[in-house]
């Protein structure tokens, strides 16, 4: 089944591929969107703010029942009748039956996505009920018979000609494919829907215990009228739009239109609380609080923060591979980072079980989320569960088990791979075409070869480096430094010795283990974490060096994470994460004062994901590029991903990766630099191979074989 | 910067007109000039006071006082007060339990918003206060939050102005209504 469910979403995604037209679209509207983010949110503290509302959500993801209770008891008492929906059926019936007993015929609803969630148009058609959508997009998307492919722009993925083919089959005449020509369509023919409605349906953005009020915040003014002219008003509303207090309302306020669509307020926020006048009789408002997965969301440790979502859909706007294959590929009803989270626990952990992989891990959703959602982190979680439960496929599962928890098989078989890779690399130090089936893997980019000798068997002994070193560090080296790219190694190790810090090569550190970990292997991760715990802290070094930041991430939170409840390994893995540094902090600490060197050309820096977002460092190594001579242009959105993602850019999703690392080369080949500084072997792989592919003079070099570079001229010179 | 300025500049932004009257004369003037049509005039306190719907009939103006849900698709305009401001987000607050002021100020194309300036706040923590005073005074209520025209950017991302609700607000500042934000 899971075979055919993977075919299946792999048809998916090559459909999405050859969508290029979304595609163009996609990265037009991330592009404009971080732009006009950054504005909207100039004059407050993004991070007090999210802060502040993770802490607002938390407390009422703990006190989840108090505070429904105090909802509850408010809004009945302002005359509202709340209905509580275990599940989606739960949910459906109770409107459907209310549509039944009010004899309706027509409904016309206001956007939610907690309806999509549940298919309530679907439950209303079959009892005879018409379900019009009124939101414009909503309406465009209902019209075409599709989904939403984004939470707060349903009909992102469609165009203007689109549209007014769908319009003309409702006004039976030729519209043109002017948009504001067919927004006021839309306010003709959905005019007189709200005046004849039986019914109203909307959604809510927020619950508040403190006074029974749902605030819905709306830009188009069909809300009002959803709210207003109907006799009954139904409201769907997930139990995680509740929040304590008006304090707190008023803070996603400042966050969550600023998040959505970067702007300051919304045209309409409005706080209704009981059923208000109504000149036709009686008013009735209904509250259908819906649950469906969301305490089983809460009650799930690793997972509960994604309960913090305030629906604003800026995971999706900032995801490289939302933009390349789109809502529909990657999401179900919920789209985006926060869209696979959702649909493991609202639909099924199956549902979501392709979504997982789909991630590249780039973090970018994690540091623009209003909620402060770890949402990478999450979807690792979410893998891991996926693996427990289906395996992780023969192949993985022997590499992760058999050989990477072996150090000296695992060793044994890199050094053996860098002899029989010679009939396919002929040589040089890169592999141009592989044949059969692995081909796809080299057509559009270069793979790099397996070094003749690894940097373990380079390193010059601590005695050769210096004679009286005022530090001595360790090095960890991860397998890319130490296998593909010694170089790298011996460059920081030239630079930490012009520092007069000697650095010695742990001879038993093995892989980090993030491979098996992204892959859902726990076990393995922590077998790997405890291995180089204890072989990197063995000789007491004063700090552990990495130029690698993935391998940095893992010492310095997974390997925490993974033990903390090994009674053996819990607080050298806390000493191991405190001294180690990311290569680049650790010299522009050690090294203030950079010798002066000549000039030296101009140089574009290339933010690694987990280096910028994983670990918070990107002032530094541009600092030291700028230091050692280096003229420094930037790039377009240098920190967007490059298209690596470990496996993702091998075995998972090599298609989706080209797609994503295209775009880094042409941001590349729009500074105008010579030569590409990143600080990350993974990425400088992936960049390497694809400008060498296309036959591109620039040369892509991590920091730190420049920064040694730059020193070594200086010396000369001097 | 004061927070007339502030509220001025924000409201702007958002597509608002937002015209200082210098007197009711000029507040009057201005509705019958730019109605375009028939005007939905609701009760509210700030009308009575300034008697609006006397003046308005004066210059010319067709007004109706009741009976707006027959009425209200054809009206053109729509005159309200507004409880308080916000001067960080250009937002003018309205409580609009009664629904003959609901139905003006989403139906028609125009909505015209009389507002003191001395109502004007600094931000959404600082209407937090009168909110919950609104609140407590009477059950159910709907209170809205209005800034700028209505808008959608569904198509292709073009921002396009005038969906379902006004597809102008104009705020009319007049000194001297009233600074009690429990009434509009």
């Amino acid at each position: 089944m899971s075979r055919q469910r993977s075919r299946d979403y792999q048809v998916r995604i090559d459909a999405a591929l050859n969508a290029t037209r979304q595609q163009d679209a996609l990265h037009r509207f991330g592009d404009a969107y971080l732009e006009a983010r950054q504005q909207a949110l100039a004059d407050l503290d993004f991070e007090a703010l999210r802060e502040a509302i993770a802490q607002l959500k938390d407390e009422v993801g703990r006190h989840r029942q108090q505070y429904l209770d105090q909802f509850i008891e408010l809004a009945e008492k302002a005359g509202a009748q709340v209905y509580r929906a275990a599940d989606a059926s739960a949910a459906n019936d109770y409107i459907v039956e209310l549509a039944r007993r009010r004899g309706a015929k027509l409904a016309v609803k206001s956007k939610s996505m907690a309806s999509e969630e549940i298919g309530l148009n679907q439950a209303l058609r079959t009892a005879g009920v018409e379900a019009l959508e009124t939101d414009l997009g909503e309406w465009i998307v209902q019209l075409a018979g599709q989904r939403p492919s984004h939470m707060v722009m349903p009909a992102i993925h469609m165009f203007r000609d689109e549209v007014a083919a769908l319009f003309g089959q409702v006004t039976g005449q030729a519209e043109p494919a002017d948009i504001e020509h067919l927004v006021a369509v839309a306010r003709r023919q959905l005019r007189d829907k709200f005046l004849q409605a039986d019914m109203g349906i909307s959604g809510a953005n927020l619950a508040v215990a403190e006074t029974g009020a749902l605030a819905l915040v709306t830009n188009e003014g069909n809300a009002r009228l959803v709210a207003t002219l109907p006799p009954v008003h139904v409201v769907l509303v997930g139990i995680d739009k509740l929040v304590p207090t008006l304090e707190d309302a008023a803070r996603v306020l400042q966050l969550l239109p600023r998040s959505a669509t970067a702007q300051a307020l919304t045209s309409y926020v409005s706080w209704i609380r009981g059923p208000v006048p109504h000149s036709d009789g009686a008013k009735e408002l209904h509250i259908v609080l819906l649950d469906n997965g969301r305490s089983a969301l809460a009650e799930a440790p690793d997972c509960k923060d994604a309960l913090r979502c305030l629906k604003c859909g800026a995971c999706a706007n900032v995801c490289p591979v939302y933009q390349t294959i789109g809502g529909h590929v990657f999401g179900h009803t919920y789209v985006g980072a926060i869209g696979v989270v959702l649909t493991a626990f609202f639909n099924s952990l199956e549902a979501a079980a392709e979504l997982v992989k789909a991630c590249i891990g780039c973090r970018a959703c994690v540091a623009v989320c209003p909620a402060k959602i770890d949402l990478e982190e999450i979807i690792l979680q979410l893998r891991r569960r996926i693996g427990d439960q289906e395996g992780l496929g023969l192949g993985k599962s022997l590499v992760f088990r058999r050989v990477l928890r072996n150090r000296r098989l695992f060793h044994a078989l890199l050094r053996s791979a860098a002899h029989l890779q010679k009939p396919v690399t002929g040589g040089r130090g890169s592999i141009r075409h592989l044949p059969l089936h692995f081909s796809s893997l080299t057509e559009w980019r270069t793979l790099p070869a397996i070094a003749d000798k690894p940097l373990r068997d380079l390193m010059p002994s601590v005695e050769g480096q210096l004679s009286a070193p005022r530090l001595r560090v360790a090095l960890f080296a991860g397998c890319a430094t130490d296998f593909v790219h010694p170089r790298i190694g011996l460059s920081l190790v030239a630079v930490l010795n012009r520092c007069n810090i000697a650095v010695t090569l742990p001879q038993g550190q093995s892989c980090c283990g993030i491979p098996a970990l992204y892959s859902g292997d726990r076990q393995t991760a922590v077998e790997l974490a405890r291995q180089n715990v204890r072989e990197l802290l063995a000789d007491d070094p004063a700090a552990v060096i990495t130029a690698c930041p993935t391998c940095s991430m893992a010492l310095r939170q997974h390997f925490v994470e993974l033990l903390q409840d090994d009674a053996d390994y819990a607080e050298p893995a806390r000493r191991l994460a405190a001294i180690t540094y990311d290569a680049a902090v650790f010299i522009a600490e050690q090294l203030p004062e950079l010798p002066a060197a000549a000039s030296r050309g101009t140089v574009t820096y290339h933010d690694s994901c987990h280096l910028k977002r994983g670990c918070g460092v990107w002032r530094q190594p541009r600092q030291l590029l700028t230091g050692a001579g280096w003229r420094l242009q930037e790039m377009e959105r240098a920190d967007r991903c490059c298209g690596f993602g470990g496996s993702y850019s091998f075995a998972s999703h090599p298609e989706i990766s080209r797609e994503i690392t295209k775009d880094k080369v042409n941001a590349i080949l729009r500074s105008g630099a010579d030569v590409v500084a990143v600080d990350c072997p993974g990425c400088l792989i992936m960049l390497r191979g694809a400008l060498e592919k296309r036959g591109l003079p620039q040369r892509v070099a991590h920091t730190m074989e420049l920064l040694g570079e730059a020193l070594d001229a200086a010396g000369e010179g001097g | 910067m004061e927070l007339l300025e502030r509220f001025i500049v924000a409201a702007g932004r958002a597509g608002a007109r937002v015209v200082r009257c210098l007197d009711r004369t000029a507040l009057v003037d201005y509705i019958a000039r730019h109605a375009g049509g028939t005007v939905l005039l609701p009760d509210f306190a700030a009308g009575r006071r300034l008697q609006l719907a006397e003046a308005l009939r004066q210059c010319g103006c067709e007004v109706v006082t009741e009976h707006f849900r027959a009425g209200a698709a054809q009206a053109s305009a729509g005159v309200t007060g507004a409880n308080f401001a916000l001067a960080d987000t250009g937002t003018v607050v309205l409580d609009s339990t009664d629904e003959a002021l609901r139905l003006a100020s989403t139906l028609p194309q125009r909505h015209f918003v009389v507002l003191d300036p001395r109502k004007i706040l600094a931000d959404g923590l600082a209407a937090v206060g009168p909110l919950r005073a609104l609140h407590r005074r009477q059950s159910p209520d709907f209170i809205a939050f209005i800034t700028g025209p209505s808008r959608t950017a569904d198509i292709e991302r073009v921002l396009t102005i005038g969906v379902h609700g006004p597809g102008e607000l104009h705020i009319l500042l007049l000194e001297g209504i009233s600074d009690d934000p429990l009434e509009s």
